[in-house]
């Protein structure tokens, strides 16, 4: 088991891969996308792209759990995590959608 | 009888989620509270607010404290009944048993005894128990109420409604209507995936309610459904009790046939004899988990037979680091403190039991976990909340036109089940501070505050939900948002007040149970009463549809259980 620490931080990783993660995912459905850039257009490889890297922070963040905590708890860890993510994301669209766009500021 | 199965599922959803989910509102209410019941302890007994600590030297001081224990005089007035007269004048204690995790400084002690005569029944018996400061060994006064952990905690359980255990059964019965609501609410949401993120504040109420209603159903599904499920499971013998009843023979010979096979004695030999060293016995264990490689400390600790040459002692690792409570145990002969059994790794079947009790129980060190099972909850209370305000949306106008007051009941009792109960909770503690420390019966005096309160609420929520009857707003919302945000207030001031443990000494000293608590009240506080302004433009605008439009009340239901 990592140093109280370093868990900490482990844990402050895997929660913002959560949220970027479920960032991404949101933003390669049209609706959020039109929220957080407005008209402009993207194509279908930057969907892609999209998906791809929403699953691969998803992904990284289980790793990270797992190394912060026993098998166990990790799992719960993380799927808490995910629907921590999912509601900061839903009411950034609602409130802040501008905010997310920090997520896809390397799209032009 | 419909004509399709969304159909047919929309209606289970809608009927049995208003009937019982009055009920799961207390559940996650209460149960979201439980996450932190030792700090709300902490809170409420100022004599317990010390650094947690781990289990004492049995031989030095539990020793002495356990024959001290009495059996408790409502189980005794129970006892009297089954068995149809008075009962012998000693009761032969049957087991001692200690248990501690990392968020507890005081340790609570407990005991069984035989009651030796009831013909119907030769296990029969009742329980008692004391809370001791293990610093110093001084017991702690019996009727201090531990809001958080004998109060909030059973409260969403057993709804602390005790005859024939009816709390459990309603609780279980609503347990069991939330899956079906869950699986019910899936097959009727048209669009699960492509709304994933959706809440729409600006949208009408009827809208932007359903958004958030399921948002918080979807997000959180996982949690709910098994937080539903393990709660029954935890409860399984409650409702399912064939071991207590047809199968019992059956269910006692199990027990016995277990003991045996680990070498424990299922009964008492009626021999005397003392017991050894505890202490080295518990020596023993933690040597044995950290050759297995997981060090740790007690967590429970079990003396079977006391005083009997069958006697055993079983030590269990506290499960900080691990979801299942405990585990890990080593049972030693209690005359000669050898070891007669270490538990092998578990079987798939209990090691999935352990994993849904322990994450349901939390007793494990993770404070990233325990606030983010706090969200889940109140997440919980959002979905039921607006699921209240939903059903109420749909259906004002129709019931005001009609002349009917479906929608004004529902509304007065969902401000009942919303507001109403944090009205609840905070007077309680309000009260917890208020009232003389030598008070007899104190504890009892705080519960009646908690009631009391709440059916203040429920009055009030029945009065001021009139202007339904014209469809508007009910001003009972915002005027129970303004009484929650000055009672969390005034909790946070008869804190500093009555103990000098206000917020900026408790930060700097680190006491994190009691800055918790206060910085929790005063979160509610602010979101209560952002709510209360929200609300009153929102009935300023359907008065007045020409002015002001477009604002929400979606806070509302966030903060109404913050």
């Amino acid at each position: 088991m990592p140093d109280p620490g370093s868990k900490a931080l482990l844990l402050l990783a895997a929660l913002a891969a959560s949220g970027a993660g479920l960032g991404w995912l949101a933003l390669a459905m049209d609706v959020h996308w039109a929220q957080v850039r407005g008209a402009a257009a993207r194509s279908a490889s930057q969907v892609r792209t999209l998906r791809v890297l929403g699953a691969l922070a998803l992904s990284l963040s289980l790793a990270l759990c797992l190394r912060a905590d026993h098998p166990t708890i990790a799992t719960l860890v993380w799927v808490m995590t995910l629907a921590a993510g999912a509601l900061a994301v839903a009411f950034a669209l609602a409130w802040r959608p501008r905010a997310l766009a920090l997520l896809v500021a390397w799209l032009r | 009888m419909f004509q399709s199965l969304r159909l047919s599922m929309a209606w289970l959803h809608t009927w049995f989620g208003l009937v019982l989910g009055y009920v799961l509102m207390i559940c996650f209410f209460f149960g979201s509270l439980s996450v932190f019941d030792r700090e709300i302890d902490r809170w409420a007994i100022p004599e317990t607010r010390f650094a947690p600590q781990t289990m004492p030297s049995y031989d030095r001081m539990l020793a002495a404290i356990f024959p001290r224990i009495e059996p408790e005089a409502e189980e005794l007035d129970a006892a009297r009944a089954r068995v149809g007269g008075p009962l012998p004048a000693e009761l032969p204690v049957m087991n001692w048993s200690a248990y501690t995790t990392h968020r507890d400084p005081v340790l609570a002690l407990f005991a069984e005894f035989a009651v030796t005569n009831n013909p119907n029944d030769p296990y029969d018996h009742v329980h008692g128990h004391v809370t001791v400061d293990p610093r110093s060994g001084a017991v702690l006064p019996h009727d201090r109420l531990k809001i958080g952990s004998e109060f909030f905690y059973p409260m969403h359980y057993s709804l602390h409604l005790h005859w024939k255990n009816l709390g459990y059964w309603i609780v279980g019965l609503a347990a069991l209507a939330m899956l079906a609501a869950l699986v019910s609410g899936v097959v009727i949401h048209r669009k699960l995936f492509a709304e994933l993120f959706t809440f729409r504040p600006a949208k009408r109420t009827g809208r932007s309610v359903l958004d958030l209603h399921n948002l918080t159903g979807v997000v959180a599904l996982p949690f709910h459904f098994v937080f539903a499920l393990s709660g029954l499971t935890i409860f399984a013998a409650i409702y399912l009790p064939v071991g207590s009843t047809m199968l019992e023979p059956l269910a006692m010979k199990h027990a016995a046939i277990a003991a045996e096979a680990r070498g424990l004695a299922f009964l008492p030999s009626d021999e005397k004899a003392p017991l050894a060293s505890v202490d080295a016995m518990v020596a023993e264990a933690k040597r044995r988990w950290a050759a297995r490689g997981m060090p740790g400390e007690v967590g429970f600790l079990h003396v079977n037979h006391v005083g009997d040459r069958n006697s055993h002692v079983s030590i269990y690792r506290a499960g900080s680091d691990r979801v299942a409570l405990v585990g890990q145990a080593v049972h030693f002969d209690g005359p000669s403190g050898r070891v007669l059994h270490e538990e092998p790794p578990q079987a798939p079947a209990s090691a999935i039991n352990d994993f849904l009790t322990g994450l349901h129980l939390q007793h494990f060190e993770h404070w990233l976990l325990r606030w983010l099972y706090v969200l889940g909850g109140l997440t919980g209370c959002a979905c039921i909340a607006t699921g209240f305000l939903f059903f109420v949306e749909k259906r004002k106008r129709r019931h005001a036109a009609a002349g009917r007051s479906g929608a004004r009941v529902v509304d007065a009792l969902g401000v009942t089940a919303v507001t109403g109960m944090v009205i609840a909770a905070l007077a309680i503690l309000v009260a917890n501070r208020l009232l003389p420390a030598d008070l007899p019966h104190r504890g009892g005096w705080e519960e009646a505050a908690f009631w009391g309160a709440w059916l203040l609420a429920f009055g009030h929520a029945a009065w001021r939900t009139a202007a339904l009857r014209e469809a508007r707003i009910a001003p009972a919302w915002r005027e129970q948002c303004w009484a929650i945000a000055a009672l969390a207030v005034l909790a946070v001031v008869l804190n500093a007040a009555t103990t000098g443990d206000h917020l900026l000494h408790t930060v700097a000293a680190g006491q994190w149970p009691v800055a918790g608590v206060d910085l929790a009240l005063l979160a509610s506080a602010a979101l209560a009463a952002l709510a209360a302004r929200r609300l009153r433009r929102r009935e300023r605008a359907v008065a007045d549809p020409a002015g002001v439009a477009g604002t929400t009340d979606t806070a509302t239901t966030e903060a109404a259980h913050a």
